[in-house]
């Protein structure tokens, strides 16, 4: 009886406690908020991604530590050639995209000048939670952008086509071009594909970009020369370029399929979804829209499957990690509220903020731990002498120009390997 | 019912009520929430045509520059001129562009060169398709929010195509000419104007989704993939969702960023190209939750501590109600208790009263057995009578009726009269009886007399009763000063050696009924009221009472009580200057006679035994000075009181007065003891007036009042008129009076009475004895007629109620009604007699 009436009590208890509960404002682990949590302002970060879903649940997260910073992420149109207006409008943005080609461009230094040095010791930033590799430092060991995505180049793999053909992924050249034929045969007839309608981000690009950091690297001399245009370092192209054609002349890849994909970005994940691709070729910004278009895809939504993302390798010895930044992030230095824009920095430049962001991005992370995320998983076993990073060795924007169109002209046949050896630096 | 099963019933119907209150709490939230939700959607609808009408006012300025520019044929500069002329708005700006190389000029130049003028679209994908921009008046052409390639500043675009003169061709050039306002500006003045949506955000997205405006809460570029991104929807009916928002006002409800409910509501706004005003607003915002939750928590703790109020007070009354139920069921027992003791105690004397009448009507003739017969009856009916009256006393006693009724008395013949009761028993059983005074020196008290005389008889008889034939009872009474002023504390010690009591019995042997459990008691009359009456009586003087008793040996019983000494006291008792020997082998009555006597004044010498005594007197009586009185007692261990008054008469030739003291009726010794030379008697107790009454009246020198006890001559002839029912009460009442000489007439009723002393000559009657409780008139109206009469002698006549109705209460009425004195059936003849006399003799009690 006082059992029973005891049960009842505490139940009416518990019932009316709930009447007083109240949301309970917690702190994320790790992070200890460095100023008033209940600061009020406003902070813009603008960059050239149409959305950023990833960043603005970062927004959220802040949120959690500091409920009354405003945050908007906003798109600029033309973002390179605005960023320098909007930097000096009348709301210019606390953080923007930055490229490390921007340092040294003539052209960007009223951008650079914005830009805010990272590796301040008393803004409290957590730089060595990034690959080393990825951290771009000036002459004076000043970091203005850190990454929070990296880029690389490589293939979507469907695992179960796989599977269901009884084929193995390949870990050579030679077994690419085994199971290509071996795809071939079983009626596929274009077992990698790609985005081929035009340069900026045509698969030719993606297969040759490799090779040609691989062999700068091998020769420092070539670099140069390729840095500053000179056409003599054209014949440093011609091993990327042969495995362009090789693939294509091999039938691993069919024009007349790639051109039905309008774009680089949704229309190959979703030509990858359809699920009788066996390898995509495509960066990891593409890759980066795969989580996303799962439920956009109705046939990957009726049969989905496993794939992860993979070096394409293009030598017998496997292929590489081309490990670059994909978005850099800058504060600019006149912004008004630096004081909560470098405390969103020091919360964000985190492994565990980054690989959220990361995670949600499906951007390969520039943290350390390339495993949380399965997809990517096959670069973080790439052995580091095959981990390249076009930052530290410093090949420049304008040779990327130049290997983009080489590569996307050969491969389509408009120009001979000789002609585009020949032509490196005069490419636009 | 259980209590489980009121608990359990309470627990339900606070439970039906809490979830009657939570379903109508909820549906009244809904309601609420509902009307909020209309009201929203209404304020979304208002802000819709606001926007429409703004939209409409910027598209209608672009409109007039535009007709204007084609109406004059002007060059590009020439428009940008008119432009900058005509602008007021500061932060406005408008932007003429070619349409084939999306290029042209700002009417504000660029920030970083103040005489750059030019601007370019052609890397922005803005104006790459055109076709959504109408004729000039058609509809209201409105841009995206874009970036002002000028300042940088997100901005939107109110659009017209134009034509312009080019002066290098000399023809007409077609280009697009934008009115551009910062979104910054246009949100400072486009907020949501309710005061209680202050949470409230609005967009504005086009066709597709796309955020023309973007509030803070809004994610992603696109509303539908925000929607998407946050909410799960089918994908087949999600192209037909969004055709609903983009074409339809409504509201619905979704998910944000955080996970949290929010309302939506949407409005096309016309005059566009889809485009769609969206408010949100986070659903906490529209909740009553807070104050459902109060109420709910509210009526919880409204009906918890009502339970639990109600829970205690029902516990308090079942507790009560037991305790209730349990001394019902023990008044109950004692009820019956009592009944079996009553049907037990009244059979006995009644079946001696029953069986000795039977008997004696068998004996007529043997006068001697008659007799005998008739006294043991007699003692049974006494008997029977203390019973009932012990019952009335504890029926009063416990219904707290009990009352003094204060008078001033004698306490002497208080104690002469609880002697005189005693003696028979004392006699019979042949106790060895005492009782001492000590320096009792106020006679008269003023007390409640029979009260204070049924204490006293209570706790004697008990002595005497519960000690065993040829036992020893003392009585000692003695007069302390009192605390209380005008009082004296007068302690009553009875002391026997008899049963004793058990330390059980004595734990409760002041209650009703108890009586110790014991063969030998058992064999002893009683009721197991009598120590009940008297502790309670004790109380109500303010007295105590103790007892120490020890099974086996005896009991003592000390009761001590202040009593207001009364006004009256008698005169200054001084004898004249004697010698008095006093003579007893009770050292401590010894003691306190001496005492006595010296306060007397006289001289006063004492003797243990009849031989000292005897000593003393004839040494005395050679000295030729005689005692003036020798005061003997009777029963002596070495020669007793007759015999030594008889050598006293021998050896000393004298004639010296001797008194013989005797604590037992001297009847018996009398004869004996006057032949032995005794000229006179006391009976112990040895009080102060005792004493001074009695050596006066043996040396002469006051005349004894002789009461006419037996001499009833006085009463010949008187004739009284009885009003009386009952045929029985009439024939004893007349036989009685009739042996003392008395005629009686009988009345039936008290309208007889009243008739009978109205037609009565004066002095018919001596007095009436009325009865009460009578047929047609009671004795109490008969009484208040007969004091109406006109007639004084009848109107005055004396009358005595004689009734059963024997409470004090009883009393008090029959007084109320004119009566002059009442006696209580059944009748002590002797009462009667005494009560005809006072009235005889003129006296009013």
């Amino acid at each position: 009886m006082k059992k029973t009436l005891c049960i009842f009590l505490a139940f009416c208890m518990a019932l009316s406690l709930t009447a007083c509960g109240g949301v309970t404002q917690h702190e994320t682990a790790g992070f200890k908020p460095a100023l008033d949590t209940s600061t009020s302002c406003r902070i813009t970060v603008a960059g050239s991604y149409d959305n950023f879903e990833a960043l603005e649940a970062e927004f959220d997260r802040f949120n959690e530590i500091y409920p009354n910073v405003e945050f908007s992420y906003v798109k600029l149109d033309d973002y390179n050639n605005t960023l320098g207006t909007v930097l000096e409008g009348n709301n210019p943005p606390n953080i923007f995209f930055s490229y490390t080609w921007m340092i040294g461009n003539e052209k960007y230094n009223p951008v650079v000048a914005h830009m805010e040095n990272l590796s301040d010791s008393s803004l409290g930033l957590d730089l060595s939670c990034i690959r080393p590799g990825l951290i771009n430092r000036d002459a004076e060991g000043h970091v203005l952008l850190v990454p929070v995505f990296s880029r690389t180049y490589g293939m979507l793999v469907n695992n179960d086509l796989f599977k269901k053909e009884g084929l193995s992924i390949p870990s050579t050249l030679t077994e690419l071009l085994s199971v290509c034929e071996a795809f071939r045969n079983k009626g596929y007839r274009s077992p990698m594909m790609g985005y081929s309608l035009k340069s900026s981000g045509c698969f030719m690009n993606t297969v040759a970009y490799p090779l040609f950091v691989a062999a700068l690297a091998e020769n420092p001399e070539a670099l140069t020369l390729a840095n500053d245009l000179d056409p003599a370092a054209g014949e440093y192209m011609r091993p990327a370029l042969e495995a362009v054609e090789l693939l294509i002349q091999n039938g691993c890849i069919d024009f007349s399929e790639c051109d039905k994909i309008e774009d680089n970005y949704t229309q190959v994940i979703l030509r990858f979804f359809e699920g009788d691709v066996p390898m995509m070729i495509c960066t990891g910004d593409t890759v980066s829209g795969t989580k996303k278009r799962e439920s956009q895809s109705e046939a990957f939504v009726h049969a989905p499957f496993d794939y992860v993302f993979s070096p394409i390798p293009m030598s017998d010895d496997g292929g590489y990690f081309i490990d670059s930044p994909s978005i850099q992030f800058s504060v600019n230095n006149k912004c008004e509220d630096l004081d909560m824009t470098n405390e969103f920095m020091r919360f964000l430049i985190s492994t565990e903020e980054l690989n959220e962001m990361a995670s949600v991005k499906r951007l390969v992370t520039p943290t350390a731990d390339l495993s949380f995320d399965s997809v990517y998983a096959p670069f973080g076993q790439v052995p580091s002498d095959r981990t390249l990073s076009p930052e530290v060795l410093g090949i420049k924007d304008q040779l990327t120009v130049q290997l983009r169109i080489a590569a996307f002209r050969v491969g389509k046949g408009e120009i001979t390997l000789d002609e585009a050896a020949a032509m490196y630096g005069s490419f636009e | 019912m259980k209590k489980s099963w009121v608990v359990v019933v309470n627990v339900f119907i606070i439970i039906i009520m809490l979830t009657f209150v939570v379903l109508y709490s909820n549906n009244e939230n809904r309601d609420k929430t509902q009307k909020q939700i209309e009201h929203f959607e209404n304020t979304a609808i208002a802000m819709e045509h606001v926007t429409e009408n703004y939209m409409e006012g910027e598209q209608r300025i672009c409109d007039v520059w535009a007709h204007y520019i084609n109406s004059q044929d002007m060059t590009i500069e020439e428009a940008a001129s008119f432009i900058r002329i005509s602008h007021v708005l500061p932060n406005a700006s408008a932007h003429i562009l070619y349409l084939d190389t999306l290029s042209g000029l700002s009417t504000k130049a660029r920030q970083d060169a103040a005489d750059n003028f030019a601007v370019s679209y052609a890397r922005m994908e803005l104006l790459n398709d055109v076709s959504w921009i109408h004729e000039i008046g058609v509809s209201i052409n409105i841009s995206r929010a874009y970036t002002n390639p000028i300042n940088g500043e997100q901005s939107l675009a109110f659009c017209n195509l134009i034509t312009l003169h080019d002066p290098e061709t000399g023809t007409a050039r077609d280009a697009v000419l934008l009115r551009v306002l910062p979104i910054s500006e246009l949100e400072q003045k486009w907020v949501f104007p309710q005061e209680e949506f202050e949470n409230a955000e609005l967009s504005l997205i086009d066709a597709d989704g796309n955020y023309i405006i973007k509030g803070h809460s809004f994610k992603n570029s696109s509303f539908f993939e925000f929607y998407k991104s946050y909410n799960t929807i089918d994908p087949a009916s999600v192209q037909a969702f969004f055709r609903e928002i983009t074409s339809s006002s409504g509201s619905f409800v979704m998910n944000n960023s955080h996970g949290e409910e929010c309302i939506l509501a949407y409005a096309p706004v016309a005059a566009t190209d889809g485009w769609t005003l969206l408010c949100y607003l986070p659903k906490k915002d529209l909740s009553v939750n807070s104050e459902n939750w109060l109420l709910i928590g509210f009526v919880s703790a409204g009906l918890l501590i009502l339970f639990v109020f109600d829970l205690t007070v029902m516990l308090s009354y079942n507790k009560k109600l037991k305790a209730a139920a349990s001394e019902a069921a023990s008044a109950n027992r004692a009820k019956t208790d009592f009944l079996s003791t009553m049907s037990h105690d009244i059979r006995t004397p009644m079946n001696a009263i029953i069986g000795l009448t039977t008997i004696a009507e068998k004996n007529l003739g043997d006068m001697e057995a008659v007799g005998e017969n008739l006294r043991k009856i007699t003692l049974a009916s006494n008997h029977l009578l203390t019973l009932i009256n012990d019952i009335l006393d504890i029926s009063k006693v416990e219904s707290g009726k009990l009352s003094l009724s204060p008078q001033t008395f004698s306490i002497v013949e208080t104690v002469e009269n609880l002697i005189n009761l005693s003696r028979p028993m004392i006699k019979e059983k042949n106790i060895e009886f005492n009782f001492r005074v000590s320096r009792m020196e106020k006679e008269y008290l003023y007390a409640d007399r029979l009260r204070l005389n049924q204490i006293y008889i209570n706790i004697l008889s008990n002595a005497l009763k519960y000690t065993e034939p040829g036992g020893r009872v003392s009585v000692d009474m003695r007069e302390e000063e009192s605390q209380k002023p005008g009082c004296v504390r007068l302690t009553y010690i009875v002391s026997d050696s008899g049963i004793g009591m058990s330390p059980e019995y004595m734990a409760t042997m002041y209650e009703a009924f108890s009586r110790q459990t014991d063969s030998r008691v058992n064999s002893i009359q009683g009721t197991g009221l009598g120590l009940a009456i008297t502790k309670q009586m004790v109380d109500l003087m303010e007295g105590t009472i103790d007892c120490q008793s020890e099974q086996g040996k005896g009991t003592t019983f000390s009761i001590i009580l202040d009593l207001p000494v009364a006004d009256r006291q008698r005169e200054d008792m001084m004898l004249d200057p004697m010698e008095v020997l006093i003579v007893d082998n009770d050292a401590i009555l010894l003691e306190t006679a001496v005492d006595t006597l010296e306060s007397l004044g006289v001289t006063a010498d004492s003797a243990t035994g009849g031989l000292e005594a005897l000593g003393m007197i004839k040494r005395k009586h050679e000295t030729g000075q005689d005692y003036s009185v020798v005061i003997l007692d009777w029963k002596m261990p070495d020669i007793d009181g007759i015999e030594t008054i008889r050598r006293i008469r021998a050896e000393t030739d004298s004639d010296i007065p001797v008194l013989l003291i005797s604590a037992y009726d001297w009847s018996d010794i009398e004869d004996v003891a006057k032949e032995a030379g005794a000229n006179g008697f006391v009976s112990k107790p040895l009080f102060r007036s005792t004493l001074y009454d009695k050596i006066n009246e043996l040396l002469g020198r006051e005349a004894k009042s002789v009461e006419p006890e037996d001499d009833y001559s006085d009463l010949q002839g008187l004739n009284i008129l009885i009003a009386e029912d009952n045929d029985i009460n009439w024939e004893i009442i007349s036989a009685m009076l009739g042996m003392f000489g008395i005629t009686t007439e009988r009345a039936e009723n008290g309208r007889i009475c009243v008739e009978k002393i109205n037609r009565a000559a004066e002095g018919s009657y001596a007095l009436i004895f009325m009865d009460i409780q009578m047929p047609e008139m009671n004795g109490l109206d008969a009484t208040r007629r007969i004091r109406a009469l006109d007639d004084p002698w009848a109107a005055s006549i004396p009358i005595i109620a004689m009734t059963a109705d024997a409470f004090s209460e009883n009393v008090n009425e029959c007084l109320n009604a004119g009566m002059n004195g009442h006696i209580a059936k059944p009748i002590d003849i002797k009462l009667v007699i005494k009560e005809i006399r006072r009235i005889k003799e003129g006296k009013r009690s």
